[in-house]
């Protein structure tokens, strides 16, 4: 154990952003010294807001009213200055794209590396080892508009390990990535000595025996987390006539600001996905899960091959108007100010808004870039829900959310006779879905048994 | 945010030094201001997108400046075509619609930003962001300076970036039988989208760790030829005061 006996974390905290709904309310916790804890909670309950409150960025760049303090060995965290802090907490964050700042995975790396007045040789030494832990080592000079979003994940965890503070938070840190990566992560965690704090939405499989204590947040406070044996709801599949297909696909993408790197192909000889049907694609981060399903919607350009609606070919333009893609991450697709204006701009009427404004349990009012990401999510499958595309691709729609909200979610555009294609990493997930299943393996469209 | 554009190449302008590099790309957006003939607006506009075109091909010099090209039209929304005592140009219905020195000075803006936006994106494409800061401390910046400058530098190219996604968002949304994407929504949620990135850039460097004063001292080695390549750059923008 490497961490002092004293440099104990507790968090003694009320916290409301400004408009005035309060957040934590006498929030009590404390975590020894190498413990490692799960908090495990819902969309919106404060998750990420307590994660940004121990790192310092709330309320100083997200105003709000704090009172009470968060304290290490019972200091003031923030009154050590930036890099004593970053020395003693570091974070994963849920939103990857918010805190990438540079040109290369190594830069990435590299920058907190050198705030922390380590030499040249710590630095290479650092950077390699902490590469190769997350499996990462081959994308050292590659962008990282260039990676996945699992890959994404990868990297902020090798940032993170690289400083190796003395408490990490990891911010739904597993979500985004695939089992291979989920269990290697929990066995690294298990024999970590530092404290870390893992926040996130549900409970996965890959948890068991990582965690000293479960808790959850409950009115505002921390409380033992109970586990409820999850329910998934019972989702129908109505059949239709619609096909969408895809014959001798082949998409290729290269990575731009890496020479020495082998451009990334996927092939898919036949895939089809009928009105009505639910059809779950699983795979490693990276394998072209989510370049797939951006071909499919017409956001990506496909090397060769076609895509038919009932065997007539559609143009990549025509595919953006009948398939709904939503996105790995939400706020990729959310610009406008508030829910309402997002909604509005479907086109919808104000009766199927206000149903679905109820169906997705959101705040009509609510500012977009103030949402929670799972809620982001939510409004993301309210947007096309009103949009009514005959076929919709949930890219990860699961993290984030809790099951009962992604199935009310799935259940909401099957009910319709959507036609569902569900990416997930989530092996509870797959299981729970109906229809057939298909695995991207060594760059090919595979049935999954 | 993601502000990476940086693409691996081997032309010439991947192969000139950071250092000539940031001389040329300042000189020649300085210079950009002075010239306001025909020809100096043309030489402003045209060549970062020949030099474009041999470092990075025709494909990404287009992705480029097409995403530059809505910052075009809101300068066209906000920049008058007509001046009240110009020398008119363009009728119709018996309204001026155009005078020669509002048709010159829209010209003039979109060279200038159309020059200086290809000149930054240019560099941006050929270096990588470490190299930029290496750069601009050999010329004594402060490193907390060359930070900030090297991020700043990206903000153009970033917006360009961000509309693409916007845009792309926005055509998921589009009904049946219509084309195109809702301009003014669009523009509304770019400021908005770049609003929120300061904030969340923020955070992020503060989260690692910057704003340490104490940083490793920069050496950086003089490649062969670099005092020729220091001259042409030097040359080449200055000589732009001969067609002003």
């Amino acid at each position: 154990m490497h961490c002092f006996p004293a440099h104990m974390i507790s968090a003694d905290i009320s916290f409301s952003y400004n408009d005035e709904k309060e957040i934590f309310s006498s929030f009590s916790l404390s975590v020894a010294c190498g413990e490692h804890i799960l908090l495990i909670a819902p969309p919106e309950s404060g998750k990420t807001t307590l994660a940004r409150i121990v790192t310092g960025s709330v309320p100083k760049y997200r105003s709000g009213k704090l009172e009470g303090a968060v304290s290490v060995s019972g200091v003031d965290l923030l009154s050590f200055d930036i890099p004593e802090r970053m020395k003693l907490v570091g974070r994963v964050s849920q939103n990857t794209d918010e805190m990438l700042l540079f040109s290369s995975v190594e830069e990435e790396i590299a920058f907190p590396l050198g705030n922390l007045g380590l030499g040249r040789e710590e630095i290479e030494k650092r950077i390699e080892t902490s590469l190769s832990l997350f499996g990462m080592e081959h994308y050292r000079k590659v962008s990282t508009s260039e990676l996945s979003g699992g890959e994404k994940r990868r990297l902020m965890l090798s940032i993170l390990f690289a400083v190796d503070p003395d408490i990490y938070i990891l911010d739904e840190a597993f979500d985004e990535l695939s089992p291979f990566w989920r269990e290697k992560l929990a066995r690294i965690i298990k024999k970590i000595g530092r404290t870390v704090i893992v926040l996130g939405s549900h409970m996965l499989a890959e948890y068991d025996g990582v965690f000293s204590r479960i808790l959850t947040i409950g009115n505002g406070k921390a409380m033992p987390y109970v586990h409820h044996p999850v329910t998934f709801l019972a989702l129908t599949l109505k059949t239709g006539h619609s096909t969408l297909s895809v014959e001798n696909l082949l998409i290729e993408r290269s990575h731009r600001s890496a020479g020495d790197l082998k451009a990334f192909e996927l092939s898919v000889e036949s895939f089809s996905l009928r009105a009505g049907e639910c059809v779950t694609l699983l795979g490693d981060n990276g394998s072209g899960k989510s370049s797939f399903s951006r071909v499919l919607a017409g956001l990506l350009k496909e090397k060769s091959g076609s895509i038919m609606l009932d065997g007539i070919p559609l143009s990549q333009k025509e595919r953006r108007k009948k398939v709904a893609l939503l996105m790995q991450n939400p706020f990729e697709e959310l610009f406008l100010p508030t829910v309402i204006d997002e909604l509005e701009s479907t086109g919808a009427t104000q009766d199927a808004i206000e149903d679905t404004l109820r169906l997705f349990a959101l705040k009509r009012d609510a500012y977009v870039q103030e949402l929670s990401y799972g809620k982001a999510k939510m409004l993301q499958a309210a947007i096309f829900y009103l949009l009514d595309r005959s076929f919709a691709i949930f890219d990860e729609m699961d993290s984030a959310l809790t099951s009962s909200e992604f199935t009310k979610a799935a259940k909401a555009f099957l009910d319709k006779g959507t036609a569902l294609l569900v990416i997930t990493h989530d092996k509870e997930v797959a299981s729970s879905l109906p229809g057939r299943k298909l695995m991207i393996k060594g760059g090919e469209m595979h049935e999954y048994k | 945010m993601n502000i990476s554009s940086y693409i691996y190449g081997t032309s010439f302008y991947h192969k000139l030094d950071v250092r000539p590099k940031l001389i040329f790309t300042a000189l020649f957006s300085l210079m950009s201001f002075i010239v306001s003939s025909y020809a100096g607006i043309a030489i402003v506009f045209v060549l970062p997108i020949v030099l474009m075109l041999f470092a990075v091909g025709l494909g990404e010099t287009w992705r480029c400046y097409s995403r530059i090209i809505p910052l075009f039209l809101i300068m066209l929304l906000f920049t008058p075509l007509q001046e009240r005592d110009g020398t008119p140009i363009l009728f119709a219905f018996g309204t001026v619609l155009a005078t020669s020195e509002g048709l010159e000075n829209v010209l003039r803006i979109i060279s200038r930003l159309g020059g200086v936006s290809g000149i930054l994106m240019l560099l941006l494409l050929t270096e990588r962001n470490e190299n930029i800061i290496k750069g601009f401390r050999f010329f004594h910046f402060p490193y907390n300076a060359a930070l900030a400058a090297s991020m700043i530098l990206r903000f153009i190219p970033y917006l360009g970036y961000l509309f693409g996604e916007i845009r792309d968002s926005m055509s998921l949304r589009l009904e049946e039988g219509k084309r195109g994407y809702p301009v003014l929504p669009s523009i509304t949620a770019l400021i908005i989208a770049a609003v929120k990135m300061v904030p969340d850039t923020a955070s992020a460097l503060e989260e690692r760790g910057f704003g340490r004063v104490k940083v490793q001292p920069v050496h950086m080695k003089k490649p062969k030829g670099y005092f020729i390549q220091c001259a042409v750059c030097i040359i080449i923008p200055l000589s732009l005061f001969f067609v002003r």
